[in-house]
């Protein structure tokens, strides 16, 4: 088809003074395939709407360029109009004469303007239409974990009526609900009746997940229940598999026992109805090892209020820093404080033995000056808070990376939070971190707005942004391999052939593959060899 | 697969330094697989015999193409037209490639762009292992499917030698894995162990007649 | 081209810092020619090479920070491939360092225009501004 070029100019209002806009015009003009050269004062108002929409309907034109401010601010808008325009979107091509040449420089720069445009104009020419289409989505959800994360996330999805199924490897729901203090304790059984109450969700328990293939809106997933396996299919699947905690055993001198327990176990004997007897002096101690979670401060503060109320004992909570940095933290720690709890604060490790069937502290608080000791009748010692069980295994299943915590994506800050970079696969809750009630939330939030939106009826995506020529494909199997989203698969052609095929949905567009693709039969649409090599070639051509 | 490895850059460009026109051929199958004489080697190499030959102040004039599988005649019949406009050719394919290509287009000079180096699989991204040595003698039956006269730096049958580091590692290269411990482990699995008391004699290395050649029925 | 730096620039670190940049009003070499790419993984050694082949004094590749990768192994693959490009330049007696990968965040427009400035400087020293 013969190329026909609308070239759009941009002043940006006039005041990109340095460039020579009519000379432009004046070289463009004349080459072949350009069928006009327009100069605008505000492409981007609407002025220029109409500049546009007129030339783009009465000169037919099959490709358009325009030079302006940067595609970050401008490409959506333009490409949004063209669309209306009955002109692919894709079709258009643009140069960044503004923040990158205008204003990167002193002086005149209309020769840099023109070869910008060039660039754009030759890539413009290679360019291709990108359709889209309509999708059909499975828009069932799969919710692994069984825990307040969980199980609120269930509620709010089959709220939106969406079909849930929610997976707990334990034989109950609850998850560390049935272990914490406070605010979780009441939660528990008005979330479990809850969940059970709605006929959205399919609740299974003692079931695990023993194998992911497939991508967004088509996931077949293989659950395991004992030793029975069944395969169901989800449009998207979310891990809510919380944590655990364990106690650094290499703090204390003494082996946790009887007198030094962990914060869980407190939370079991507190759960007790008649305890065996009522510790007069109990202290609890962190920071010794990690002093990097908020986790010991939030639990301690939880945990001893409720012991003032529960047994009313002495209270002494040995610390580097109370970390209040989270909701209601403060809140906590001033309670905790009318409530007569002691708070020392030391900068080296305290000694800890045993007395006489006792534990007795020592430790030089920083603010007395002063060495304390005390022998307190229980110790609740401080807990690392770690990825629960089996997430190790399960991340390599989903071939999904951890932080080198071993959670879920915490550090990489392109990732919105609860997405992977698989996509329809979420982490939300403690499985990412130490995040408190109030992250805990919004996550849970997130992840159903997001889940909204990508399993609607009618999700449209583009076709063969980035395709693979199965005649070129040779099936070594690299973009499969390579692929950080997990979109690539291999699928059989015809009677003959197998070849690689990459999920429009799943697709994040990055490019790797295409580059790396050894017998060239990857091309990526806007961002093809060809249309690089040209943008190369432009350079000192004119 | 067969595995290749792209010679050093110095000796293709005097191979090719009497040309001024020369044609690159890879192949699609096995050197493209493991990343050295498909049509992206293919072009890389062009590219920089073309900076090589600007930079001595002259030109050389490249034509690139790849065969979908070098070594059959038919396939590189293809090829004919581009091979008719050049002085030379340079083939990145494997050695039964460059000899067939030799062979189809007779009165053309046709350089090797790499050497042939195993008969191996891939193990993960950009690794690819040596496994199989064309012994013609295939004993994998015994050795649970590991063979030991390549994987096993002394190439012994009735391993073993008893030099084994710690961690299962070779003797000889550290790097590797002693393969008889890998046969054990294997075997162990399957409930074989058996096959590791049995004495086997020598190889019979003439098991196949070189150069190698196999006639199927033509039914 | 004469004397022109090719920057293959990621959209989501690069090309944002190359606009702060021009916004902030730092002075950017005027040599220097920005092509936008969706990742840093997508920049491919025939691209560089022929970079240098249609004469570009220097060919940058310019990708999000360790660990900060969207597509988490596009940045480490851009900078294996550049380094490999080096070597493929050397074999022929071309100075390797005329090519280079740089790590930004989309909020370093200063570290942006180092880089442009680095390379500059760099390829006056080796003589090989052409």
């Amino acid at each position: 088809m013969q190329i026909k070029m609308g070239i759009f100019l941009c002043d940006c209002g006039g005041s990109l003074k340095n460039i020579d806009f009519p000379k432009i015009s004046g070289n463009l003009e004349n080459l072949e395939d350009v069928a006009f050269v327009d100069i605008s004062h505000n492409l981007c108002l609407e002025e220029g709407t109409r500049a546009i929409t007129s030339r783009v309907l009465t000169e037919n034109v099959n490709r358009v360029v325009i030079a302006a401010c940067s595609p970050e601010f401008c490409e959506r808008n333009f490409a949004g109009l063209l669309e209306k325009l009955r002109l692919n979107p894709n079709l258009l091509s643009l140069a960044n004469i503004r923040e990158q040449c205008s204003w990167a420089h002193e002086g005149d720069v209309t020769g840099k303007a023109l070869e910008l445009i060039m660039m754009a104009a030759d890539r413009a020419q290679l360019l291709q239409p990108v359709e889209t289409k309509e999708i059909a989505v499975n828009n069932e959800v799969l919710v692994v974990g069984g825990g307040f994360c969980g199980m609120k996330s269930s509620l709010e999805l089959s709220q939106l009526g969406i079909r849930t199924t929610l997976i707990e490897r334990e034989s109950t729901l609850g998850g560390k609900l049935r272990e914490l203090e406070g605010f979780y304790s009441s939660q528990r059984e008005t979330m479990i009746k809850a969940v059970e109450k709605e006929e959205n969700i399919e609740i299974l328990t003692s079931t695990e997940v023993a194998g992911v293939e497939g991508k967004i809106g088509d996931f077949s997933v293989r659950i395991r229940k004992g030793k029975k396996e069944t395969l169901r299919s989800f449009g998207a699947i979310v891990f809510a598999t919380g944590y655990k905690t364990e106690v650094a055993a290499g703090d204390f001198p003494l082996k946790p026992g009887v007198n030094i327990i962990s914060q869980e176990r407190l939370a079991q004997l507190l759960q007790a109805p008649t305890p065996e007897a009522k510790p007069d002096t109990v202290g609890f101690i962190f920071d010794l090892s990690d002093e990097n979670s908020r986790f010991p401060t939030l639990a301690t503060l939880n945990s001893a209020l409720t012991v003032k109320q529960r047994w009313g004992s002495e209270i002494y909570v040995f610390c580097k820093n109370v970390k209040v940095d989270s909701e209601g933290a403060e809140k906590l720690y001033c309670e905790a404080r009318e409530q007569g709890v002691v708070f020392l604060k030391f900068d080296e490790k305290p000694t800890i033995s045993a007395d006489d069937g006792r534990v007795k502290i020592e430790a030089k608080d920083v603010l007395l000056g002063e060495d304390v000791t005390l022998t307190c009748n229980l110790v609740v010692a401080e807990e690392k808070f770690l990825p629960s069980e089996g997430t190790k295994g399960l991340s390599s299943l989903l071939k999904i990376r951890t932080d080198p915590q071993g959670f879920y994506q915490e550090e990489n800050v392109h990732l919105y939070p609860v997405s992977s970079e698989r996509k329809g696969v979420f982490f939300i809750g403690n499985c990412r971190g130490d995040l408190g009630l109030g992250r805990v939330l919004t996550d849970i939030f997130s992840v159903v707005a997001k889940i909204r939106e990508l399993l609607s009826p009618g999700v449209v995506a583009e076709v063969d942004r980035v395709k693979v020529d199965p005649q070129k494909c040779v099936a070594c199997l690299t973009c499969i391999r390579v692929c950080p989203h997990n979109a690539v698969q291999l699928v059989q052609i015809d009677s003959e052939k197998v070849a690689a095929d990459i999920s429009q949905l799943a697709c994040d567009r990055c490019g790797i593959c295409a580059a790396i693709c050894p017998a060239k039969a990857i091309k990526f649409e806007g961002y093809s060899d060809e249309q690089i090599l040209a943008q190369i070639k432009a350079i000192g051509a004119s | 697969m067969i595995v290749a490895e792209r010679k050093p850059i110095k000796e293709i460009i005097q191979m090719i330094a009497p040309y001024k026109k020369v044609l690159l051929a890879g192949c699609e199958t096995c050197v493209a697989i493991c990343w050295t004489g498909g049509e992206k080697e293919v072009g890389i190499l062009a590219s920089q015999l073309r900076l090589a030959r600007s930079k001595e102040g002259k030109k050389i004039g490249t034509v690139e193409t790849t065969a979908e599988r070098q070594c059959e005649k038919e396939m590189v019949e293809e090829l004919r037209d581009k091979v008719e406009g050049v002085e030379a050719v340079l083939s990145l394919a494997c050695g039964a490639g460059i000899q067939t290509i030799a062979e189809v287009f007779e009165d053309k000079p046709v350089f090797p762009a790499v050497n042939t180096t195993f008969l191996g699989s891939p193990e993960g991204e950009g690794v690819w292992l040596e496994n199989c040595g064309a012994c013609g003698d295939c004993f994998l039956d015994r050795t649970g499917g590991i063979c030991p006269m390549v994987r096993c730096a002394k190439g012994i049958l009735n391993g073993p030698c008893g030099g084994t580091r710690k961690g299962g590692k070779c003797e000889i290269d550290p790097d590797k894995d002693c393969a008889w411990v890998l046969i054990y482990n294997r075997l162990e699995k399957q409930g074989r162990l058996d096959l590791m008391e049995k004495y086997y004699p020598p190889k019979n290395f003439r098991a196949v007649k070189r150069p190698g050649k196999m006639e199927a029925i033509k039914a | 081209m004469n004397g022109e730096i090719v920057a293959f620039c990621c959209e989501h670190s690069a090309y944002v810092a190359a606009d702060a940049a021009g916004k902030q009003g730092l002075h950017c070499p005027e040599n220097l020619r920005i092509i936008r790419v969706p990742c840093a993984g997508r920049v491919d050694i025939i691209h560089i090479l022929k970079a240098v082949e249609e004469g570009a004094v220097a060919v940058l590749v310019l990708g999000c920070e360790d660990g900060l990768c969207q597509h988490l192994t596009g940045n480490v693959r851009a900078k294996e491939r550049v380094k490999y490009s080096e070597t493929l330049l050397k074999e022929i007696g071309i100075d390797g360092r005329r090519v280079a990968m740089f790590n930004l965040a989309a909020n370093a427009p200063h570290k942006f225009i180092q880089a442009i400035n680095e390379m500059n400087e760099r390829m006056k020293e080796s003589g090989e501004e052409k």
